[in-house]
């Protein structure tokens, strides 16, 4: 039977309890090391906010190719498994695009004294949050062919995520430019990096478990399948 | 020929006018303080809110998540009691 097959807990073996460990040490070295590492002169403390914002941007940038790569093989060679990825993808884009538009006005309102500036940086990477939102509204209520309508959604995601990048280079901005990082002072730079590996793996467990969601889906759908035959067999 | 010249005068005695009115009124609303606003904020409350908004969003999506996936091994497991009666109907593993 296929529903065994896909059994939900198979995603998750050893590996992930090993990750989820390693996410568990993380959040207690890195405090540590952001704390430690060097206050900015201009911005001051607030400049700590840093240490995660960047990378919970950068996790809403994978997200969203994972979930165009994985739209690309639903659309062009209707692969479910690649729907299931991209729907997992887009749904941690808006997770982690939440993160980086929630902290980024805080650290504004403090650094540049405003929640907001309707900059390249910021309105570009709200509309690719409003776009990932987009996906998943359009999978929910865009009726029998809203998963390939998301779909095509997710690749115009995808083309976004170079804008909001170059954006800081390419236009005047208030935002700090993609130099910042290449040039931090190398004891910020390990604090830096840690909260990246570690936003990254958490980034990896959090794929995983609603991949296992959407494999135990995929189950449930095979087996109600299964009881609808099982039912009209037996009138 | 003298019309246009004659509204020429009219705006710039308009605008005149208007700046000269405006700029002292707008200056009445200000009121001196010691130090910019932003000067005197305290950097602590806004790392401690992103920080915080930050794990309280992963902890709550994992708990939602977790919570969405048993709910659907539920269903799977009861399903699979009703498709094999005899067969024990474990839960999926």
């Amino acid at each position: 039977m296929d529903a065994d097959r896909r059994s939900p807990g198979s995603a998750l073996g050893p590996g992930f309890l090993v990750a989820v460990g390693l996410a568990a040490l993380g959040f207690l070295i890195v405090p540590v090391l952001i704390v430690r590492a060097p206050i900015e002169p201009v911005m001051g403390f607030v400049q700590k906010i840093f240490y995660f914002h960047v990378p919970c941007a950068t996790m809403m940038f994978a997200s969203t190719f994972v979930a165009a790569a994985g739209s690309i093989a639903f659309l062009f060679k209707g692969s479910e498994g690649g729907d299931r990825l991209a729907h997992a993808a887009g749904e941690l884009g808006i997770l982690f695009g939440a993160c980086t538009l929630v902290t980024g006005p805080l650290w504004g309102r403090k650094a540049w004294g405003v929640w907001w500036q309707w900059d390249a940086r910021l309105t570009s990477s709200l509309l690719l949050f409003l776009i990932l939102n987009g996906y998943l509204l359009a999978r929910r209520y865009g009726g029998p062919g809203g998963r390939k309508l998301a779909a095509a959604l997710a690749l115009f995601a995808a083309v976004d995520v170079p804008l909001v990048y170059k954006s800081v280079d390419w236009w005047r901005t208030v935002h700090p430019q993609t130099t910042v990082v290449p040039t931090l002072d190398p004891r910020m730079r390990g604090a830096f990096w840690s909260a990246f590996a570690l936003l990254t793996l958490v980034w990896g467990i959090l794929l995983a478990l609603r991949l296992r969601l959407e494999r135990a889906r995929a189950g449930l759908a095979d087996l109600e399948l299964l009881v609808e035959d099982q039912m009209e067999m037996q009138r | 020929m003298k019309r246009p010249w004659g509204v020429l005068g009219a705006v710039l005695a308009g605008v005149t006018t208007m700046v000269g009115g405006v700029a002292p009124a707008v200056a009445q609303q200000f009121e001196k303080v010691d130090e910019a606003a932003r000067e005197n904020l305290l950097a602590t409350p806004f790392v401690a809110a992103a920080y915080g908004f930050i794990w309280i969003a992963i902890l709550a999506y994992v708990v939602i998540t977790a919570r969405r996936i048993r709910r659907v091994e539920g269903e799977i497991a009861s399903l699979r009691r009703r498709v094999d009666p005899g067969g024990g109907g474990t839960a999926p593993r």
